[in-house]
């Protein structure tokens, strides 16, 4: 327990570090306070940010895209998954498929998202579906393959339906391949919301980083982009407590959280 | 103000929704019933477009029964958006489309050079000593905002008038925020920026080596608002009640300056003692159509465009 104690101690004295440093680097002039202000006037900015009801409404716009986005892909991702998975007629037809689809950046399809949807929710959703989807659907696939095969014959000599058997042996085993999926998925989701917004427009923090950029309000920019990866730390660590207590039951998270 | 290609994308959604039978609209009523028409303009979140959401403030549009929503879309190119009715776009940008073969058509102006030397929202600056006139850049270094379009289009003009050889000139491509710190660090020999970028970069000690639209053309139009021809012939009225609108507020726009600052605070994030200070555009409500025929004649020769853009069709 001392040790996580100091540890934790030494990760905030080394943000706490950065932080000074990110101060004194341009008051020093090392670098030009116009392109890189000091942390305490980004911090002031930051202030007036939350004091506005458009910053507000963006976050929320932001967090939305990224919620749904990601409801969708684990839902998608977790059902295909686990059909492609158990029937590897599927599996085999489907798998050259994949390894073309998967490697295509998600932004690459701005063009198409832009043509299908213009600046609105759908074109961000598209990116965000399309970049998560495949981080849950290969970790499921993995998941399905590794199932115990004696498990899965015994459970096919105590006559389990199709049903039964994805129940208490295919899901068991999957869930936590799943939920690293989902954790994936979660930061990607999250980068890809702030990038459709910055790049197509659609209204969300992204958008109002690049206001902030074209009106040339450099310290409102930096506090922007200082919530954004605030809100990455937040969703890392959401994930991962809900991770914990998805799989309190599983020997890797038992190990973790034992004395 | 960027990139043709997205212009032209954006073009390419603008008459797809408009084939779609303008689903984004006609919720009370349609055409001239009356009703309000919902009408969404693609725009940049610049000095600019100023006019149009003082126009909304003031109530010229919805006296129109127009709602207006303003889609702002990074990367300028104004028309970036799904099922929209009306874009912004400079001069330069509309004229290479048009000879493209995309059938738009400009509604009303949108934004003018102030017409006088050293005092327009739009410029060269250097920090270079040995760049004293337009003449100097020739052989140099200078940024625009994206290259093949008005940006570099217009600077040859200054450095032509002043007996230098603008075919030397070597144009980067970099974004407006970008080009104060890049010209600070010496990456680029000038740049080309508009306000608020333009103040910004004399105040860091940049000098102004030519005004690059008042160069071009005596009181230049650089952008006008435009749609598509398919909404011209399906509701010809909406065309005309927003065209109508934007004349209203453009001339409001240019009559009441301290208002136009004022409304910069709504829709961008310009610091107050900047929009205080900077130099605004003109917004004349009548387009300058020998300025856009100069700008199509530029076009040609610095070979941005194939053809010759057919300027009286393109503008109303």
């Amino acid at each position: 327990m001392r040790s996580a104690r100091s540890a934790r101690w030494l990760g905030l004295a080394g943000l706490g570090g950065f932080l000074v440093l990110l101060e004194l680097a341009p008051r020093a002039a090392l670098v030009p306070a116009r392109y890189l202000p000091p942390t305490s006037r980004i911090a002031g900015a930051l202030a007036d940010e939350l004091g506005r009801p458009s910053f507000w409404a963006a976050l929320g716009d932001t967090l939305a895209g990224w919620a749904i986005g990601l409801a969708i892909a684990v839902a998608a991702g977790i059902a295909l998954g686990v059909l492609l998975g158990s029937v590897p007629a599927l599996r085999t037809a489907t798998s050259s498929t994949i390894e073309f689809l998967r490697p295509i950046p998600s932004v690459a399809l701005i063009p198409l998202a832009v043509l299908l949807f213009g600046t609105d929710m759908r074109s961000k959703l598209l990116l965000i579906v399309y970049a998560a989807f495949w981080q849950v659907l290969l970790q499921v696939l993995y998941g399905v393959q590794d199932v115990d095969p004696v498990a899965m014959d015994t459970a096919h000599s105590y006559r389990l339906g199709r049903w039964a058997r994805i129940r208490h042996v295919v899901w068991p085993t999957t869930l936590p391949y799943a939920a690293t999926g989902v954790r994936l998925a979660a930061a990607v989701a999250l980068v890809l919301a702030i990038t459709g917004e910055l790049i197509i427009g659609s209204p969300g923090l992204g958008r109002e980083i690049a206001v902030a950029q074209t009106s040339g309000a450099v310290e409102a920019m930096y506090a922007l982009v200082v919530v954004a990866g605030l809100l990455g730390v937040g969703v890392n660590l959401a994930a991962r407590a809900a991770d914990r207590r998805l799989l309190a039951w599983h020997p890797s998270v038992r190990r973790e959280t034992g004395p | 103000m960027r990139r043709p290609v997205i212009l032209i994308l954006g073009v390419a959604v603008l008459l797809a929704a408009a084939g779609c039978g303008s689903s984004g609209g006609d919720e009370s009523g349609s055409g001239s019933g009356g009703g309000t028409r919902q009408v969404k303009v693609g725009v940049i979140p610049i000095v600019d477009v100023a006019p149009i959401y003082l126009g909304k403030e003031k109530g010229f549009f919805s006296s129109r029964g127009i709602e207006l929503t303003m889609e702002t879309a990074q990367g300028g190119a104004a028309i970036v958006s799904g099922q929209f009715q009306f874009g912004f776009s400079n001069d330069t940008s509309l004229l290479i489309a048009q000879t493209r073969g995309l059938p738009l058509k400009v509604v009303s102006n949108g934004v003018a050079s102030t017409g006088q030397d050293n005092a327009d929202y739009s410029g060269v600056v250097t920090r270079d000593d040995a760049i004293r006139t337009a003449a100097d850049l020739a052989g140099r270094q200078v940024a625009v905002n994206t290259l093949k379009n008005i940006g570099d289009s217009t600077i040859r003009s200054p450095v032509r008038k002043a007996g230098g050889d603008p075919s030397g000139i070597k144009f980067v491509e970099l974004t407006f925020p970008d080009m104060p710190a890049a010209l600070e660090a010496g990456r680029v020999d000038a740049v080309w920026v508009v306000e608020p970028f333009l103040s910004a970069t004399i105040g860091a000690g940049g000098r102004l080596v030519a005004s690059n639209y008042v160069d071009t053309a005596p009181d230049l139009t650089v952008a006008l608002y435009f749609t598509s021809e398919q909404l011209i012939k399906d509701d010809p009225d909406l065309v005309k009640r927003f065209a109508d609108a934007m004349t209203e507020s453009l001339a409001y726009a240019d009559a009441h300056p301290d208002e136009a600052r004022q409304v910069l605070t709504s829709y961008t994030q310009i610091d107050e003692a900047v929009t205080a200070k900077l130099t605004l555009p003109k917004w004349p409500a009548e387009i300058n159509r020998e300025s856009v025929d100069t700008l199509a004649s530029l076009a040609v020769q610095d070979g941005l465009v194939t053809e010759q853009p057919d300027v009286a069709a393109l503008l109303p």
